[in-house]
């Protein structure tokens, strides 16, 4: 490329340039049960971002599990989780993901 | 900017800067064990017996930070996905469902943590590091592989997880002793196709937890009412059978040239039987049946939400 930035591996072949497209890691959190998180990061207003949800210790009897809602709100700053409407939830790994838009 | 580190890429979106950290591939998880079952239901035979099967694979890896899987399967043909994540320490184990009875052909898993989180040897000195304006927080590191994407979005499955059409029910007044399940409960042409033409059957892994569950049940009662000779004392005698198979899924996904689906592994399974009579002319009245694991829940679908998943190409970590 004739310009841009390139990262090199140890054995010289190309790793990651300015071709690339990512998803920036904003925030990684554990939600316990039946708990609501309501966290605010400025750094990515008007940013593209989404939330991975991934279920933690499901019982191997597999019982009704219900993950928390995840919302974005206020220009994509605030991520709230919180259960949904009227069920427990489990506890839950939050990945919040961002990308420039 | 008035100070720090921004690359923007041919888009000109940012894809490094000072202030969100970047994941870097740190490892694949060891592929430490598994067990398989559900290819059929158990305690029953005959009709629709057959089920999808499932493969649950543990995987460890030890890091720092919490780690983003990515499914790389080495068999494209499966389901799979990662029903479970847990840690101790250090060590994160993954809970992975692969559709199908084989041991053979596992995904491999691979991860990714946050910049900050990444342990360096201390001989590897060379490349270039960018900090937070804290000064010791790295948002990149050009020792690791940071992950480049090239697709994603967000993956729904069907509600129904059954191949036959509708969901399955109860049926009542059914002939006494009636036990052959007329309800196909595999899941394979249950799913929500995402078009991607940069998927393929070679490199491509993804990132996509599953959430949704379901539980569905088929149920025949049934019932007769026999006559009483008059020689045994006349009247009738009233017959009553039950006959109840469900299925437990998880939502599973599967990458397909083109296209990434979201659909649905059987997770557990089982089937109930049961029959009585009341008392009647020389006969006592009686009962039998079996049993076969308990359904978990009510029939429903839950957590049936938009969840987010990410395509990328293996071949650049390996």
């Amino acid at each position: 490329m004739s310009y841009g930035l390139s990262v090199f591996k140890a054995d010289g072949s190309l790793g990651f340039s300015t071709a690339d497209v990512t998803w920036q890691t904003v925030a990684q959190f554990t939600v316990a049960a039946n708990a609501t998180v309501v966290n605010t990061y400025s750094e990515i207003a008007g940013m593209t971002v989404i939330a991975q949800r991934q279920l933690v210790n499901v019982p191997p009897a597999a019982q009704e599990d219900y993950v928390p809602n995840v919302t974005v709100s206020n220009n994509s700053q605030t991520i709230t989780v919180a259960p949904q409407s009227g069920l427990s939830s489990s506890q839950c790994i939050i990945h919040v993901l961002a990308q420039d838009t | 900017m008035a100070y720090g580190f921004e690359a923007k890429n041919d888009s000109g979106k940012v894809i490094i800067n000072d202030t969100i950290e970047n994941l870097h591939f740190i490892g694949k998880a060891t592929h430490d064990s598994q067990y398989t079952g559900y290819t059929n239901f158990p305690t029953y035979s005959g009709a629709n017996d057959t089920l999808d099967g499932n493969t649950i694979c543990y995987y460890t890896i030890t890091c720092s930070g919490t780690p983003v899987p990515f499914i790389k399967p080495t068999d494209y043909s499966r389901w799979t996905g990662i029903i479970k994540q847990s840690v101790s320490g250090q060590t994160w184990t993954f809970h992975v469902m692969c559709s199908g009875a084989s041991t053979g052909n596992m995904p491999q898993i691979y991860c990714f943590v946050n910049a900050d989180d990444i342990a360096i040897p201390s001989g590897e000195t060379h490349g270039m590091i960018v900090f937070k304006a804290d000064g010791s927080t790295k948002t990149f590191d050009s020792r690791r592989q940071p992950l480049a994407i090239t697709g994603g979005g967000n993956a729904l499955p069907p509600v129904d997880p059954t191949n036959s059409s509708g969901l399955p029910g109860v049926t009542n007044n059914a002939a006494w002793q009636s036990s052959s399940l007329d309800h196909d409960f595999r899941s394979g042409n249950q799913y929500t196709a995402y078009s991607d033409s940069n998927i393929n059957t070679s490199n491509t892994m993804f990132s996509c937890p599953s959430i949704a569950q379901a539980v569905y049940s088929r149920v025949i009662n049934g019932y007769k009412s026999s006559n009483i000779p008059w020689y045994e004392g006349g009247g009738s005698q009233e017959h009553w059978s039950t006959a109840w198979w469900w299925v437990m899924y998880r939502s599973t996904f599967r990458l397909r040239s083109g296209n990434f689906d979201a659909g649905w592994t059987c997770y557990q399974a089982g089937y109930w039987y049961s029959e009585n009579y009341e008392s009647g002319g020389w006969f006592s009245g009686g009962s039998g049946g079996y049993t076969s694991g308990n359904r978990p829940y009510d029939n429903k679908t839950i957590n049936r939400q938009a969840n987010a998943y990410i395509i990328a190409d293996s071949s650049r970590y390996d």
